[in-house]
């Protein structure tokens, strides 16, 4: 007897609809095999099936099984399939009713006829609300992602058994409740380093202060053990919350990437992803036959955190130019092309030379002038400029160092720790929100030239001081722009309606590289 | 050495015979033969079709039987079956379903193994 189970395969972001059939032959010699361009996990699901079956109390029928993944042309990967082949075979066999409302099942079994925790689970729920699949039958571990989506009944499954039982109505599963979205976000992450642990710096402290609001990119210059590294680390604890929004977006993306942990729901901490320089291009990128997403996509609305930037291969970075341009990467592969957006924050770090002490007031550089060129030769000008901050991160005075962090708190007043750089980032973030309501743009770094002349509210005086700037300076037109969007995300931090000519100041300082 | 190989082969397949005609199956056809290969017993039983292929090993100091039928050779007798099937199209309307199982022999120790619906 033949039935038609559905489900769904995936192709970047975005779900095919895919009809398992299922064949039980009545007549000749006893077999089992799956077409529809299987891969290799695809096969291997036979053995899974089989066994889960046999292990649910099932008889596996010693007949002729033809298992077809139609469209039969759509290259098809995963081990999601192994729960409508094993709900195809049973209810081929009449052991089960299949729902009479169209549905999907989808999740790879456990020999022990369980189910196990499966990626995408999110993009399915979206898929089934799209194409009008009123249930979804997935592992109850994966369960959560779809049940951020309303309009659509979830049934956690925990087993093969539990599964026949109810599509039987034997013991009905309780589909879950619609997890509303609010619910979820959680803002204990835990972090490594807290700005008041980083001594001195305060310059470098602003900065990142500034980036994290805007989203903008920086680039931190500095001799070995200046503290680039913990300040880069640090920046993952001051980072806002995920909008709304913004969060679908992750979760989508962690949802394909197989990052949402068993049980979870919506991705509610900002990604921050770092890659080390031996990363591939199509590991940073994306990339592979069926394209999956790279670092840069792995930290949408987040930050990418590439420490020894110029170590990187030449080709890598250069790869970097276009996505951080759009804030999305297109993969075209011959299977097909995929987008998948790559709106990161980038943060750099780099040594001023080879030895790492060019410029440094103590220490001698060793390298020759040939080998400084040769390393910054890597940061090539079209990539530092769409970097809109550049610092210096210089050496920490060992004074500074050693001197009792109460008595300096004295002098000084007390050292803003990263709780309370958080809340100026997150009301700085708070504006920049409402300013582009509905625009699908969050942070001011996005903005594109339209938004500017649509949002930016400038003063004649700053404008007339950036003016003078571009001129001295040769600066680009897209650094102008760029220069702009800074001075508006000074604004927001001050609080200020209106760029004032020392919100333009302090972006240019910025952005004039001391060589 | 050809004529030997057949002598064995022969007294395999009678020992296998006697123990399926005990296990209440019902012999078809013996030494079946095509120009691809040979179907060594074809027997019945529950209205299911089953093609045997004997293996005896006089001992099993160089392998036991069961090494003997590998996926190739399983091959080998599916292929023949289908073929015996297409030529003998009475039978194979007969009969629902088919399958292939094997016995394995060795006359040693005397021990005769039935395995039943083999696939790889």
């Amino acid at each position: 007897m033949l039935t038609k189970v559905l489900s769904a395969s995936h192709f970047g972001l975005e779900a095919n609809l895919i009809e398992v059939e299922v064949n039980v032959f009545k007549k000749g010699f006893p077999g089992f095999n799956i077409i529809g361009l299987p891969n290799k996990s695809i096969e291997e699901a036979k053995e899974r099936v089989k066994t889960a079956l046999i292990n649910s109390g099932i008889d596996f029928p010693n007949l002729k099984i033809v298992v077809n993944l139609a469209p039969a042309d759509i290259p098809k990967e995963g081990s999601l399939y192994d729960l409508p082949i094993a709900i195809g075979i049973l209810a081929s066999m009449e052991l089960v009713k299949l729902p009479e409302q169209k549905s999907f099942f989808y999740g790879e079994l456990s020999l022990d006829g369980g189910l196990r925790h499966t990626k995408g689970v999110f993009l399915l729920g979206l898929a089934a609300k799209s194409k009008g699949i009123k249930n979804v039958f997935v592992p109850s571990e994966s369960a959560n992602e779809a049940a951020v989506l309303a309009g659509i009944n979830v049934y956690p499954v925990k087993s093969l058994t539990e599964l026949i039982g109810h599509l039987n109505g034997v013991a009905k599963i309780e589909k879950l409740k619609y997890i509303a979205r609010g619910l979820l976000s959680t803002d204990d992450s835990i972090v490594e380093f807290d700005f008041a642990e980083i001594i001195g710096q305060e310059s470098a402290k602003r900065a990142m202060t500034i980036a994290a609001s805007g989203g903008h990119n920086i680039f931190m210059m500095g001799s070995p053990g200046a503290g680039k590294t913990m300040l880069a680390r640090a920046t993952s604890g001051i980072l806002p919350p995920l909008n709304e929004d913004e969060a679908l977006e992750v979760t989508k993306i962690y949802s394909l990437a197989g990052l949402i942990p068993a049980g979870g729901g919506l991705v509610s901490v900002r990604p921050f992803r770092t890659a080390h320089h031996t990363t591939s291009r199509i590991g940073l990128i994306g990339g592979g036959t069926n394209p999956h997403p790279g670092e840069i996509s792995l930290s949408h609305n987040g930050v990418l955190f590439l420490d020894e930037f110029p170590e990187f291969s030449r080709g890598t970075l250069e790869a970097l130019r276009q996505p951080m341009e759009d804030g999305e990467v297109s993969i075209t592969r011959i299977a097909g092309s995929v987008n998948f957006p790559a709106s990161f924050m980038l943060i750099a770090a780099a040594n001023p030379c080879p030895c790492g002490y060019l410029g440094d007031p103590k220490k001698e550089c060793k390298c020759t002038p040939r080998m400084i060129m040769k390393y910054q030769s890597k940061l090539s000008g079209p990539l530092m400029d769409r970097i809109d901050l550049h610092i210096n991160v210089p050496a920490v005075d060992i004074n500074k160092l050693m001197s009792n962090p109460t008595s300096h708190e004295a002098s000084r007043g007390a050292i803003a720790n990263s709780k309370k750089i958080r809340e100026e980032v997150i009301k700085a973030r708070d504006v920049q929100n409402k300013r582009f309501r509905g625009l699908k743009v969050y942070t001011n770094a996005n903005m594109k030239n339209k938004h500017i002349k649509e949002f930016v509210d400038i003063t004649p005086e700053a404008l007339n001081l950036l003016k003078q700037a571009v001129n001295t300076y040769n600066l680009s037109a897209r650094t102008y722009f760029r220069l702009i969007k800074v001075s508006q995300t000074i604004a927001d931090l001050a609080d200020s309606k209106k760029i004032l000519p020392n919100h333009v100041a302090e972006a240019l300082q910025y952005r004039v590289r001391s060589e | 050495m050809k004529q030997l190989n057949r002598l064995v082969g022969k007294k395999g397949e009678e020992i296998a015979t006697d123990f399926l005609r005990k296990k209440g199956y019902k012999i078809l056809d013996q030494n079946n033969s095509t120009k691809w290969g040979e179907l060594d017993l074809i027997v019945t039983k529950n209205n299911i079709l089953i093609f045997v292929e004997v293996k005896l090993k006089t001992t099993e100091d160089f392998g036991t039987p069961e090494e003997m039928i590998g996926k190739n050779k399983l091959a080998q007798v599916r292929r023949t079956a289908e073929m015996y099937l297409l030529n003998n199209p009475d039978i194979a309307n007969k009969f629902d379903r088919y399958q292939i199982d094997a016995v394995c022999i060795v006359e040693e120790t005397g021990r005769v193994t039935h395995y039943e619906n083999i696939t790889f």
